[in-house]
Formats: structure tokens, C-alpha cells, sequence
């Protein structure tokens, strides 16, 4: 079915919007939570993506609470993949896509391939599959990790990317031990970039800044080989805080720098928006307590609680050559500044 | 041999430990009396999300045999009490497993009793509740629906006033001296005897006539079977400009957005932020909102830059999912008279319903 003909109205104000296509290629009847930003991303990327994409996307959120009881609200071609496969799959439909080219058994054109998965499925499980997609410089894909912070689906377990001391299934707040949660968030994006000199496109962004996370999804695709997109959403039901505050939550991580915003692409590290802001001195963090008062999960913090996680959001700005990306302290050789 | 059934209909998270205290607490009270009893989380309904409406059950026998024999029931079959947690859920349920909206009292025994939490009359609950063939009985707890989170329990009594309640309208199933025998044995013991005092004293019942209520405008629900599915687990994708035509979300809504036309600056933040589509274009640049999809999260209210554009407003005062663009577009005082009508009526427009 064609597409219907939509006007858009042209107005200054967010005039970057205006360009972007009407259609929805992820639409409405799905079942996910009141405010989930996750769902909005998926919206996000299926926007820029276009028709011309296929889509898999592993078990979590975005697979059942999408795609239950024979429905679904995906316009494009999507297919579930096993937990932790993400990378496999992706590298799988790119390379049968080439070969089906090739063979000349469908028409040699673009298609977009994207793969998806969560921080449990992705980050944890999957590992090892995102690292073989990001080395084969052969095959056009996209892994998007979208990162709610913990084992969404089954109901809240803590991932490696849940922030350090939230309550979650594995990790509750008892009288004796207050946090039981002592891992502090690891940083995918940046530890698929460092690790993978092969890939063209690394990015982290955010649920709350949809322009910033289309222009990189796009800027993905538009690249030959493996690209990564990592986004940063706000899970109400995980999280625990009233729905309509999804989007201003997401907002306000990066205002904290507790989420940062930036891409590098081809071995060129930038910052983008607030971040870019905050990185240059022209924009001061706002306190982490603002963001971690808001959450139900966090509601067990003491004041020393956010005074330690301030301090390692504070370490990761002043002290690390790329502030919020990679830990390289200022001095990389040690004192003195040289390994001598 | 006897058995019967508490259904506690719910909002999905948001009321997930209030259910469970309910469901859980009713079963031990009932041992006082030695009866028997267990607990079920219908497995349609989960893994739950945040405002789609869910069923958490007691089951209380005579004996442990009729009771194995209903538990094995995808849902029971003499629900005496269905107590509803949210009063906007009376307007029927879309849950997980089905396609289609249930009515609210689509299982309730013949005789038995919808408990509903209210601060609405019998007579306006009674316009959203459909007819049924046989008599039932309405009863009404006054108060506002509790919300809580996954992590953070509303400890506000709701809990226990609704157990009272259920005493009250359920004596033969579990009498007010069980519970109160079985709260003596916990925590805070006292003040939860307030609490189940207060609830069977403050609920009040009426008595619903076979035919009285609203009209039944229910299709039939179904539940798909592998039957229907096709080879290799295929689903048709949604042509473009369509929606999935098999789950609407709308139940899952306890307010809705009211646009203020007349104050909107087409900013398009609210089409930007929607996580569910909703939002349509109209030639003029405001935006409508296709209300079958809506799921209330209020996203778009608190995001729109315009104080008091975009306002949230209880659910229950309205009548179709009809986008309501077209009656501003045909006249705009008529468009606003409608607003000013429906903020009346729910008493204002809904700031914040949770604890964070
Ligand atoms: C191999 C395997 N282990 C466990 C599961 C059960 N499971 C289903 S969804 C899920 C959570 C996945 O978490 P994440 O990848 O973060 O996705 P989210 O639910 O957060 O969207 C788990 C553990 C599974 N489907 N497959
Ligand atoms: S649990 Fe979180 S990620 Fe999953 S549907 Fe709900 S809000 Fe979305
Ligand atoms: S409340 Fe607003 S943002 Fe939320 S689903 Fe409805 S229209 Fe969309
Ligand atoms: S966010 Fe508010 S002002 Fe902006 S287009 Fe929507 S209704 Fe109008
Ligand atoms: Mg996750």
C-alpha cells in the first residue's frame, strides 16, 4: 500500500523535525509499558530506517511485548532472534542478503540490516557476538542496543549495565545490607569501539534527544560495515517512577553526565548537544541527586549513597582524557606523564 | 463441596503488590475457618506492564480436592467477588492474551458482587458497567485507587480496606473475625484491624437487577489458538499508515490528553514524544490524537511547552475514542464548551498519580 500523502507543517522551532518522514514503520498496538521510551526508540529507528530494512530483534521488551498472540505493530520485515544473538543474526542476514545479490536472485540494491538487542541480551549475554559483528568488515549492519538497565521482560533482574546500587529481582534493599547491587555500569559503546579498530560507526545516545538518536541511526546505515548505536531509556516499570516522566528523565541523565552523548565516527571521537556543553566547560552538571530522587529503584540511596555515585560521575568528567567515554586517566603514563 | 473465587482486576505494576497482598492475605485468613485455599496470577497477563489491566486470584475451598480440581482452570469458575482496584477499569478490560475488550463483570457468578474502589455513584458506575442476564450486586468502597510502583508499596490501607470489604459482601467465603484473627498474627496488627473495620463498615451495596446497566456493546473475545496460526509462526505486517488492528491499548488509559487547540503553538514536541503513534496531523498544524491507541502515560502533557495545553483528565468521564479535532474544527466554542464540560466532570485534569 502506498504511503499516505501527509502535510507537514514548517515551522522554525524544531525545523530539523519537519524533514523527517510522517510514516510510522513501527506503530501503534503494542504492548509495552504506559511511557515506555523503548518503544519510542524503536519508533525512532524505524522512522529514519525507512522501508527498505530488515529488522531481527532478540528475546526481551521489544520482542514480546511487541510481537505477542499473533500481532504485531511492525510495518517492516522483523524477525525474533535467540537471546544474545543479536550480532549473529545480524551478520547472518547481511551476509544471506549478499549472496541472494549476488546470485542475482533479488535485485542489487541498499537494504538496511538491523539487529537489536538489550543491555541483558546485548550487553551481557551477547558479547561475543556484537565483538565478531564489529570485526567483519564485510557485511553492512547495525546493532542498536537499546539499554533500559536491567532484565526488563522478566520482570526487572539486574543486568551489568544496571547502575551501580539500584534495587532490581536479584538485587532488593534489606536492614542489613542497603545496596546489594555493587557493580558499577559497564560502557559497551566504548568498549566496542576500543576493542574494534574494523568497526565505521560507534555511538550512545538517548531516548530523550530523538533528533540526535535519528541522525545517528541514519548516519549508521548510511555507513559500509559494522556500525553500533547504544540508546539510554527510561523503563518506568523497572525504574519505578510515574510514566509521564519518561522523557524528562532521559533529559535529565545527561544533564547529570551520568549518560553522555557521543559518536565516533571512523576513529573521530565528538560530542554532541548538552554533552558537547558540558565537555567544552560551557555547561555545569547538574547533581545526580536530581535524577536518582526521582526513581523508586534509587529510593533506598543514603546520602553517602548519592554522595558515591556522584564522585565516580565527577571522576569520569575531570579525570578521564575522554570525559564520560573512556577511562584514560590525564596522565596515562603514571606520574610524571611518561613511562620513563 | 464448595469453592469460590476473589478476582482482583487491577492495573498492571502499578497495583501488582496491592493484588498480591489481597489474594495472598484473604487465603491464610480463610485457614482460620479451616479452609483451604491458593492464589493464581493469570499467565495471560504476564509478564505485566505498567496500566494494562491485570487478574490476580484467591481460591478458598471446603477441601483440598475441589480445589486442586479449580486450580487446574485457566481461570476459576465461581468468582463470587470481582474486586475492582481502579474504578477507569470498569469500562472493560483489553488484557494479554485475548483479542478484544472484555466487560468488567464478564465472569462474575450469578449473585456474586463487583467490589468497586469509587468516589463515582452507583448510578454513574452503572453507565460504564454493562447488563447482565442474571441479578448481581454492585458495591462500592468510597476511595481513590492506590498506586504504587514495583519497588515502592503504597502502604495507604487500601489493602486491608478492601479485604474488610470483601468480608463484607463475601461473609460465607472469608468472615471479618478470620481476617482480623489473621492480622492479630502479623505486623502492625492493630492498625490493620482499623483498616478492615474501616473497609466493612464503609462499603455499600446495591443490588443490580438482570437487564440493569449500560448496554452491552461487547464483541465476543477470542483467544487465538495454534490452529490459527501460520506456518514458521508468520504474522502479516501492518500496512503503512494502518495499526495493528488486534490490540488497541486503549484500557490501559486511567486519563487521557485534552488538547487546548486554541493554545497550541505546532510546536509537534507531543508528536515527537508519543511512544504509541498517536498523534495525527491536521492541515491546520495542531495535533490530533487517535484515542484507541493512547495508553495515558501523560508523556505528551508534560512534554508540551504550553502550560495547560495539553492536560490529563480521568478517563471515565468519557464516552468514544473518537479523535476530537473534527468538532473543533466544526466549532471552535462548541470544542471548547465540550473541554470545559469534561474537566468539570472529572473534577479537574490529573497532575501526578505516582509516588515518584
Ligand atoms: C537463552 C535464554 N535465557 C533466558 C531467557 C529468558 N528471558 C527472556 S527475555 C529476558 C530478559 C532480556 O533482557 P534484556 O536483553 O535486557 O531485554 P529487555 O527485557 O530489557 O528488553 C530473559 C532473561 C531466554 N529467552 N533465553
Ligand atoms: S518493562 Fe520497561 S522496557 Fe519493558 S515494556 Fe515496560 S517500560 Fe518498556
Ligand atoms: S498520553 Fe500522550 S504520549 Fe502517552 S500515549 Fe497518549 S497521546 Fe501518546
Ligand atoms: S506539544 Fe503542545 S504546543 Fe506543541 S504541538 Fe503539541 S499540543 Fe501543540
Ligand atoms: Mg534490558
Amino acid at each position: 500500500m502506498a504511503a499516505p500523502e501527509l502535510t507537514v507543517p514548517d515551522l522554525e522551532i524544531n525545523r530539523r523535525i519537519t524533514i523527517l518522514p510522517l510514516q510510522e514503520y513501527y506503530t501503534s498496538g503494542h504492548r509495552t509499558c504506559q511511557g515506555c521510551e523503548s518503544a519510542l526508540v524503536m519508533r525512532y529507528m524505524a522512522k529514519v530506517a525507512g522501508p527498505r530494512t530488515l529488522v531481527t530483534g532478540t528475546t526481551g521488551c521489544m520482542y514480546v511485548a511487541n510481537t505477542s498472540y499473533n500481532s504485531t505493530p511492525w510495518s517492516l520485515p522483523w524477525a525474533h532472534t535467540q537471546l544474545g544473538s543479536s550480532g549473529s543474526s545480524a551478520i547472518g542476514t547481511s551476509a544471506a542478503l549478499k549472496a541472494l545479490m549476488r546470485k542475482g536472485k533479488i535485485p542489487d540494491e541498499r537494504i538496511n540490516v538491523i539487529a537489536f538487542c538489550s543491555d541483558g541480551g546485548g550487553g551481557d549475554m551477547g558479547l561475543a557476538t556484537l565483538s565478531a559483528a564489529m570485526q567483519d568488515t564485510r557485511y553492512n549492519l547495525l546493532i542498536l542496543l537499546y539499554d533500559n538497565e536491567s532484565y526488563a521482560n522478566t520482570d526487572i533482574q539486574a543486568s551489568g549495565m544496571t547502575p551501580w546500587g539500584a534495587v532490581t529481582a536479584f538485587t532488593p534493599s534489606g536492614k542489613r545490607q542497603r545496596i546489594t547491587h555493587h557493580r558499577w555500569k559497564k560502557n559497551v559503546p566504548a568498549l566496542l569501539m576500543a576493542g574494534h579498530p574494523t568497526g565505521r560507526y560507534f555511538a550512545n545516545t538517548s531516548s530523550g534527544f530523538g533528533m540526535d538518536l535519528m541522525e545517528k541511526v541514519r548516519t549508521a546505515l548510511d555507513m559500509d560495515g559494522p556500525t553500533f548505536v547504544q540508546t539510554h531509556d527510561p523503563c518506568p516499570k523497572g525504574w519505578d517512577y510515574d510514566p509521564r516522566m519518561s522523557h524528562e528523565l532521559a533529559v535529565m541523565a545527561v544533564e547529570c553526565g551520568i549518560t553522555v552523548l557521543w559518536d565516533c565516527l571512523e576513529g573521530e571521537l565528538r560530542y554532541q548537544g548538552i554533552s558537547r556543553q558540558q565537555v567544552e566547560g560551557k555547561l555545569r552538571r547538574r547533581p545526580v541527586a536530581d535524577y536518582l530522587r526521582r526513581q523508586g529503584r534509587f529510593a533506598h540511596f543514603a546520602d553517602e549513597d548519592i554522595d558515591f555515585f556522584q564522585s565516580r560521575i565527577d571522576e569520569m568528567w575531570e579525570d578521564w582524557i575522554l570525559p564520560g567515554v573512556l577511562r584514560v586517566n590525564q596522565t596515562p603514563f603514571g606520574p610524571g606523564g611518561s613511562r620513563g | 463441596m464448595s469453592v469460590g473465587a476473589v478476582d482482583i482486576t487491577y492495573r498492571g505494576i502499578f497495583q501488582k503488590n496491592l493484588a498480591g497482598v489481597i489474594t495472598k492475605e484473604l487465603v491464610k485468613a480463610a485457614r482460620h475457618e479451616d479452609k483451604i485455599g491458593g492464589t493464581v496470577q493469570r499467565y495471560g497477563d504476564s509478564p505485566e506492564r505498567n496500566g494494562i489491566p491485570a487478574k490476580q486470584f484467591s481460591v478458598i475451598a471446603d477441601d483440598a480436592d475441589s480445589l486442586r480440581v479449580e486450580m487446574t482452570k485457566y481461570e476459576p469458575s465461581n468468582v463470587v467477588v470481582v474486586a475492582v482496584m481502579d474504578d477507569t477499569l470498569t469500562k472493560g478490560v483489553e488484557s494479554w492474551a485475548w483479542y478484544g475488550v472484555r466487560p468488567i463483570n464478564l465472569n462474575l457468578a450469578p449473585g456474586g458482587t463487583l467490589l468497586v474502589i469509587s468516589r463515582r455513584s452507583a448510578e454513574e458506575l452503572l453507565e460504564l458497567i454493562p447488563r447482565r442476564e442474571y441479578a448481581w450486586n454492585l458495591a462500592i468502597l468510597p476511595g481513590e485507587p492506590s498506586f504504587g510502583g514495583l519497588w515502592v508499596y503504597n502502604d495507604d490501607g487500601t489493602d486491608y480496606r478492601t479485604m474488610g470489604a470483601v468480608s463484607r459482601v463475601a461473609g460465607d467465603l472469608v468472615s471479618l473475625d478470620s481476617l482480623l484473627a489473621q492480622a492479630a498474627s502479623g505486623q502492625d496488627g492493630e492498625l490493620r484491624a482499623e483498616q478492615l473495620r474501616e473497609g466493612h463498615d464503609s462499603v455499600r451495596a446495591y443490588p443490580v437487577d438482570a437487564g440493569v446497566g449500560a448496554e452491552d456493546t461487547y464483541e465476543p473475545v477470542e483467544m487465538p489458538g495454534w490452529t490459527q496460526m501460520r506456518e514458521g509462526l508468520v504474522i502479516p505486517a501492518v500496512p503503512v499508515g494502518e495499526t495493528n488492528p488486534l490490540f488497541k491499548k486503549y484500557t490501559t488509559r486511567t486519563a487521557r490528553p485534552l488538547v487546548k487547540f486554541d493554545a497550541c503553538v505546532k510546536c509537534q514536541i507531543c508528536y515527537t514524544v508519543c511512544p504509541d503513534e498517536c498523534f495525527i496531523p491536521t492541515p491546520e498544524g495542531h495535533w490530533d490524537i487517535r484515542y484507541e491507541s493512547c495508553c495515558g502515560c501523560g508523556i505528551c502533557a508534560q512534554s508540551c511547552p504550553v502550560t495547560g495545553c495539553i492536560e490529563m483528565v480521568d478517563e471515565a468521564v468519557f464516552d468514544s475514542n473518537e479523535p476530537l479535532h473534527g468538532v473543533y474544527e466544526n466549532n471552535r466554542e462548541e470544542y471548547e464548551e465540550l473541554r470545559q464540560d469534561k474537566l468539570a466532570k472529572a473534577g479537574g485534569p490529573i497532575p501526578h498519580y505516582g509516588i515518584f
